[in-house]
């Protein structure tokens, strides 16, 4: 599978021109698949939108490379193929299709070919009914929407979405959610950083947890998922009934144990006659693993700075 | 070339406001042909005329200081550079646009002077030609405060802007008249100031090209900073 982003090494300094340099990112290393949906975590001021920022050459790295769709960051012909959603989203007032068309022109569209992809976009959004009102009186949500729509205007291959969702109501955030399962359905790659890790449970294939600049964790959403030590032993056991009209009675057990545990356990369960249903290893949350890697991350800092 | 002239009226739309105030300006230069008899008045007429040509130079600068700033503050440059738009197409696009603004000024300002002064008999053509001097000034002048704003507040570049242009001009009276076709603003407008109904005109135009030249190489400098610059972090 080919790489459609890629950060080698980068690091990226702050220097202001009065106080100590900030360290934003460091030795950042990531990779990108083609066709994949990948999730960018991080609490706030961990380097994520710094990181957005370099893929989308506003900023150039201290030090280290990267790579997007075959070509260093910063080249503006590899943006043609890159739909971008800044978090916060900024536009000019003007009516949304006239927008939208701006920005596709402004990426190589022209003619029925841009009016054309300017109200497939509107409509992805689903917001073609407002395609002549002014942006500038729409609310921040929809404002939000023809912020994604402009990133769509040029059919993508890859879309950069920082924060796409955060200020949706949770119909509209169905709707985002549905557009990027299509999007990946017709085989584009997304690059989503988002705070809301429910979302990103749902949506991503692979997801990446950056604290303080420096990549904590790297996998498969699934694997992050199920990579817990617990393991949850669900057991039978038949015992008397205190029923008039009924001999026994079945006693369903629901135990939680440590991987080391397991073996112990189960030999336990059958020795006492219960029967094993399942054994499972313990779902968790995406936001269980981000608080657990941003601890992991605040007492490796604080041991090193002891 | 889509990409500078899409940008360029994307700024002229943005600014659509202060110019349109500044068009009114002259307009109101144009009610005073209705209202008082001009052939009396000839100086007087004259004098705003030259007052509205420097208004002209003074909003060229703002806009070219400015205009950077303000996108980055508004965080709307962010969706436009993350098109395919290279930085130096991104700056071009806005000297571009600031010439537009200043294009529709000058025009606004020669129609009105065609009627005003052009009938109480300042000479048509040395009008257009003064039109033309103005043209190359706000560009020239818009040219060094976009460079300036490339790596300063719009304060700070404005007053650099008033140091750079009126440096030369400053350096002319003490060095040499060589001196005066370094960043010509102050001489195009000289030519402009000493404009008169009586006496005779000539036209320089390799003044005018000469600072079409010089506001081409600046914006290329320009450029050519702005695509080394981060464009995303805290502003000041």
């Amino acid at each position: 599978m080919s790489s459609v982003l890629q950060f080698e090494q980068v690091s990226k300094v702050y220097r202001p021109w009065l106080g100590r340099p900030v360290t934003a990112l460091r030795d950042f290393s990531l990779k990108v698949e083609c066709g994949e949906i990948f999730g960018f975590l991080g609490p706030n001021g961990a380097g994520k939108t710094t990181a957005i920022h370099l893929v989308m050459g506003f900023m150039q790295p201290s030090s280290g490379s990267g790579i997007l769709l075959g070509r260093p960051f910063g080249d503006a012909h590899s943006r043609r193929r890159v739909g971008f959603l800044a978090e916060n989203v900024a536009l000019y007032h003007r009516p949304a299709a006239s927008l939208v068309k701006f920005y596709g022109a402004l990426n190589g569209l022209r003619g029925a070919e841009l009016d054309r992809r300017a109200a497939a976009a509107l409509d992805a959004v689903q917001l073609t009914s407002e395609a002549r009102r002014n942006v500038g009186k729409f609310s921040r949500g929809m404002a939000q929407r023809v912020g994604l729509a402009q990133a769509l205007v040029n059919d993508p291959e890859l879309l950069v979405l920082d924060e796409p969702t955060s200020a949706l109501d949770p119909i509209a955030r169905v709707v985002v959610r549905e557009l990027l399962l299509k999007l990946r359905g017709e085989g584009k790659s997304v690059f989503l950083s988002s705070h809301l890790l429910s979302e990103v449970e749902l949506v991503c294939d692979r997801v990446a947890i950056v604290v303080k600049g420096r990549l904590m964790r790297l996998g498969r959403t699934a694997d992050l998922l199920h990579s817990s030590e617990q393991m949850r032993i669900l057991h039978r056991r038949i015992v008397a009934s205190d029923s008039p009209t009924a001999t026994t009675r079945m006693q369903l057990q629901d135990e939680v144990v440590s991987r080391r545990e397991l073996p112990g356990a189960l030999q336990r369960i059958w020795s006492a006659g219960d029967e094993v249903l399942s054994v499972n290893p313990m779902q968790r949350t995406m936001e269980e693993i981000f608080l657990e890697v941003t601890a992991e991350a605040e007492s490796a800092d604080q041991a090193s700075s002891a | 070339m889509r990409g500078v002239l899409l940008i360029a009226s994307n700024f002229a739309r943005e600014q659509r406001w202060p110019i349109l105030l500044l068009i009114l300006g002259v307009l109101a230069l144009a009610l005073m042909g209705l209202t008082v008899d001009l052939q009396k008045q000839q100086e007087d007429a004259l004098f705003l005329f030259k007052e509205l040509s420097i208004y002209g130079i003074a909003f060229s600068v703002f806009f070219g200081g400015s205009a950077i700033n303000t996108e980055r503050r508004s965080r709307r440059i962010l969706a436009v550079l993350s098109k395919s738009i290279s930085r130096s197409q991104y700056v071009m696009g806005l000297l571009a646009g600031v010439g537009l603004a200043a294009g529709l000024y000058c025009f606004t300002l020669g129609i009105t002077g065609t009627w005003l002064l052009g009938d109480i008999g300042f000479s048509r053509s040395h009008l257009w030609f003064l039109m033309a001097c103005l043209l190359a000034a706000c560009l020239l002048a818009a040219s060094v405060s976009v460079l300036y704003s490339t790596f300063l507040n719009p304060f700070l570049a404005t007053i650099a802007t008033a140091l750079t242009l009126t440096l030369p001009a400053g350096t002319t009276r003490f060095a040499g008249a060589g001196w005066q076709h370094v960043l010509p603003v102050h001489t195009l407008m000289d030519v402009v100031l000493q404009a008169a109904f009586r006496g005779d005109w000539v036209a320089d135009w390799t003044l005018v090209a000469l600072s079409l030249v010089q506001a081409a190489g600046i914006c290329g400098l320009a450029a050519w900073i702005f695509t080394s610059r981060d464009i995303a972090v805290a502003l000041d």
